[in-house]
């Protein structure tokens, strides 16, 4: 009972924190409802805490607040993992969001939204019914969309963005209404607890499009391809926090709903669904990665490399599904773990990420990287702990990202043993469209941080670069501190991923992970000593540090420039930038990126064998949105100026679109009465 | 009262509403066309009255009275204010001409009756048999609306409306209560206020009572 009132507390102080951020006067709002929201977040997380610990949910009901079908909020073990998640990223969010605050997120509309909308992404995983849920989901997805276009609200790219974003959401809502609607109408109500109970004997037909509708919605949520194309444009636009909170928790919360309807109310199903899951994730991961690779825009680079880590959750939970339909529950649940620990992980290195680049951004005035450039000199703090999430992204140990994909890639290996063709095919593409992506990966981030934060700067203002705040490094330091515990001590969380994997596959008695300082997988031939691991790295590079200066004791010469090697003048514009970095993955994978180019050369008027300029443009379009996306709208707008054409602005032509539908009404009521 | 007078006296109440509908369509000076609207107003307070009187309904007779103020002086006299700005003006080109309009209506009354006859045959009184009546002057009304031009014959047919739905509640269930009935007048003393400030306006604005000139409006 006491678990309850936290709960509710938690979602009062989060409204409190919106009402504080509209109510106060500018100095004080942003502060006041920062600390209301670590209160709610504090509330939450105990509750999630104690959920996880007694192992049994809370559940709250309320008729009065919804009509007709009250409010039910069940919390139980996933959901609670969920909400540790998002406690995780929201703390170190607002608390950047305090020095982040005058670049957009001290208006009274930003100040309002900001704390109801992590107050709904803290509400979401405990909603225990389709109406609660929907409610919630619809509010989260209204406030993060407010917030996209919070900050520049004048430029065009932002509202594009705006547009982007809100059409695919409210797609996605609409298809994830339609099948918790089925789900409702077979099962005679609408809490989550009496559809899982009926929704296991429902034609399969029915039961298949069910599944189909969430995973377009819950999809176009996670940034899956191809629903993917509102990430790159929405999370370049937000204020970083917000694109923190959006890429770090609210994606994730899409493979929450995806495992919810999966598993938990579907309880499983044919292999064919979770064919299309891996497939999924697989297209997303290798088509994020490549275009994280190519990309010049931090965000945007991050924005795609979203996608390509969602891409692995869910190659993660396809795989786990895949398990499960075959009767084999020990890699079903490894799967599901590792998927859960990707997520996690990918919450705090990305979250850490965004929150640098906006670091950067708020430093510089710019995202691209061909503008940037010696960084880590002028902002050292950022900059190392910019190297380390992009470290921990690239999977290195001992860093958090290496432990999610050693684990995914335990699951899909000792996948060998399932005996389903379209299985036997499918897991290894798996691993090999895993390898390319945690490749892909190194590249993008070998960019970043290379071009970004290496090098000679390519700008003034990246030259006249100074350090944030300090309450903006603390806070990307606090994520980046998750990413190295979770490295070297992984099992700090495997008692949290186990209680919620085993909600979402229900009759697993046995242990999944060996607890203790090593990671061990229960009746597989896998190991791994990650703090074994981390001490002999560290003893390593300390043995190196040794070796050297004892080595060097004569004293070295000194190395000066004698000729320069021919370069007399050394500039910025010598160095490789990041368009360049990407040209000989771009050349390999030309085919799927399709890149413009444009070479245009200008000659002297006098002759045209003496040219006088030349422009080279090259431009990486996504061509999902270019193929899948364009004709769609191309189809829209024909059809819209069809529509138009009934409304020529004439008040007499409007009376008799009245008048003759009421005269067919009443003939067609004098024919039939 | 005896049934037969009783009868006469409310087929020709009722008949006179529809005829004033039609007469609003025949005549082109908005003058002519607003003192047929009282009239009209007229009566329909008779209607009322006379089923007040047949069934000793006091509310009945005093929403009559009610209506009579309503909507044959004050509504009629507002209306006539506007004209008075601009005293030739005439319905000069219908968009469709008045014997075509004459025609239209004959056709929706008989649609009318066509379309009540299973409404007709529920209420089998005297009152009852005339609700195509009132059905009909709505249409015409709403016909009037259409093909009309100058923004006071859009008030009246606005008018001409709610008249035909109030003969229809009159006539169908013995007179609705007098607080329906008193916020509906009030509601339609207010509309013609406000359509009158707006027709003013669009003299002064736009030279002319012409409802086509809106559509420069459109983009």
């Amino acid at each position: 009972m006491t678990a309850g009132v936290l709960v509710v507390a938690g979602a009062l102080l989060g409204l409190g924190g919106a009402i504080a951020g509209a109510l106060l006067p500018k100095g004080w709002r942003v502060r006041a409802a920062t600390a209301l929201i670590w209160a709610a977040c504090g509330c939450e997380a105990a509750a999630a805490i104690h959920v996880l610990a007694i192992d049994r949910p809370i559940v709250l009901r309320s008729t009065e607040l919804l009509p007709f079908t009250g409010v039910t909020l069940v919390l139980n073990s996933l959901g609670a993992f969920f909400v540790l998640l998002v406690v995780m990223v929201a703390v170190p969010a607002t608390l950047y969001g305090i020095g982040y605050a005058s670049h957009g997120l001290d208006t009274r509309t930003a100040a309002c939204v900001f704390p109801l909308f992590v107050t709904t992404l803290l509400l979401v995983p405990t909603a225990g019914s389709v109406a609660t849920f929907m409610a919630l989901w619809e509010l989260m997805a209204l406030t993060s969309l407010l917030l996209v276009l919070v900050d520049h609200s004048a430029s065009e790219a932002s509202r594009s963005a705006g547009t982007w974003y809100a059409v695919l959401t409210h797609v996605g809502a609409a298809t994830i209404l339609v099948a918790f609607l089925i789900l409702a109408a077979h099962s005679g109500g609408q809490t989550f607890a009496a559809i899982a109970v009926h929704a296991r004997h429902l034609a399969s037909g029915v039961r298949a499009l069910v599944f189909m509708l969430a995973l377009v919605g819950f999809g176009s949520k996670a940034g899956a391809v191809p629903f993917h194309v509102w990430l790159p444009k929405a999370h370049p636009e937000a204020p970083s926090p917000v694109s923190a909170l959006m890429s770090g928790a609210m994606v994730a919360l899409g493979v929450y709903g995806i495992v919810l309807v999966g598993d938990d109310l579907l309880g499983g199903g044919p292999v064919w669904w979770w064919l299309v899951v891996l497939v999924l994730g697989g297209a997303s991961a290798l088509f994020g990665s490549l275009h994280a690779a190519s990309s010049t825009d931090l965000k945007r680079l991050l924005a795609y490399s979203t996608t390509d880590n969602i891409g692995l959750v869910l190659l993660a939970v396809g795989a786990a599904g895949l398990y499960d339909a075959t009767r084999h529950p020990l890699l079903a649940a490894l799967s599901l773990v590792s998927a859960l620990v990707l997520l996690f992980n990918h919450a705090a290195f990305k979250g850490a990420l965004f929150l640098s680049a906006g670091s950067v951004q708020v430093a510089t005035g710019s995202r691209d990287l061909d503008r940037l450039g010696g960084l880590l000199r002028r902002m050292p703090q950022t900059g190392a702990l910019f190297l380390v999430a992009a470290a921990a992204i690239s999977a290195l140990p001992p860093l958090n990202g290496f432990i999610g994909e050693w684990l995914l890639f335990q699951s899909l290996l000792h996948g060998a043993v399932i005996g389903s063709t379209a299985a036997d095919i499918a897991i290894p593409l798996a691993v090999a469209a895993l390898a390319l992506t945690a490749g892909l990966t190194v590249v993008a981030f070998v960019k970043a941080v290379g071009i970004g934060f290496l090098g000679r700067p390519r700008s003034e203002s990246a030259d006249e670069a100074t350090e944030v705040p300090r309450t903006m490094r603390l806070a990307v330091g606090l994520l980046v501190a998750v990413c190295v515990v979770l490295g070297v001590a992984p099992t700090l969380i495997f008692p949290a991923v186990e209680r919620a994997v085993k909600t979402a596959l229900p009759g697993l008695g046995t242990r999944i992970l060996a607890h203790g300082v090593d990671l061990q997988v229960v009746g597989l031939r896998g190991m791994l000593a990650p703090a074994a691991l981390a001490g002999s790295l560290a003893g390593a590079v300390v043995g190196i540090m040794v070796l050297r200066r004892a080595l060097s004791r004569q004293p070295t010469p000194r190395v000066v420039e004698a000729w320069g090697c021919g370069r007399q003048l050394q500039t910025a514009r010598m160095q490789y930038t990041a368009t360049s970095f990407a040209e000989p993955v771009q050349r390999v994978f030309d085919d799927v990126l399709r890149p413009v180019q444009d070479l245009d050369v200008t000659h002297v008027a006098e002759s045209r064998y003496v040219i006088e300029s030349v422009t080279f443009a090259n431009t990486v379009d996504d061509a999902i949105e270019r193929s899948l996306y364009t004709p769609v709208i191309r189809a829209v707008r024909r059809w819209g100026q069809v529509a138009r054409r009934l409304q020529p602005g004439s008040v007499h032509r409007y009376l008799a679109y009245g008048l003759g539908a009421l005269v067919i009404l009443l003939v067609a009521v004098a024919v039939m009465g | 009262m005896s049934a037969s007078t009783y009868t006469n006296v409310l087929g020709l109440a009722a008949a006179a509403v529809l005829l004033c509908a039609v007469v609003t369509l025949w005549r082109r000076s908005l003058g002519a066309i607003v003192r047929t609207l009282a009239v009209q107003g007229a009566a329909l307070a008779c209607v009322a009255t006379v089923i007040g009187l047949h069934e000793h309904d006091v509310g009945l007779i005093v929403v009559g009275l009610l209506v009579l103020g309503a909507k044959a002086v004050v509504v009629p006299l507002l209306i006539g204010r506007v004209v008075r700005h601009d005293p030739n003006s005439r319905e000069t080109d219908p968009l469709v001409n008045v014997p075509a309009s004459l025609v239209a209506a004959g056709a929706l009354t008989f649609l009318a009756f066509a379309a009540t006859r299973s409404v007709t045959s529920l209420v089998p009184t005297t009152a009852g048999r005339l609700i195509p009546i009132g059905l009909a002057a709505m249409l015409v009304g709403f016909f009037a609306l259409v093909t009309r031009r100058k923004a006071v014959s859009q008030i009246v047919g606005i008018l001409l409306v709610d008249n035909g739905v109030a003969l229809v509640a009159f006539l169908a269930t013995a007179g609705v209560p007098l607080l329906v009935e008193l916020g509906a007048s009030l509601d339609v003393l207010l509309a013609v206020i406000v359509l009158r400030v707006l027709a003013i306006q669009m003299r002064s604005r736009l030279g002319s009572f012409d409802l086509d000139q809106l559509t420069e409006l459109h983009d």
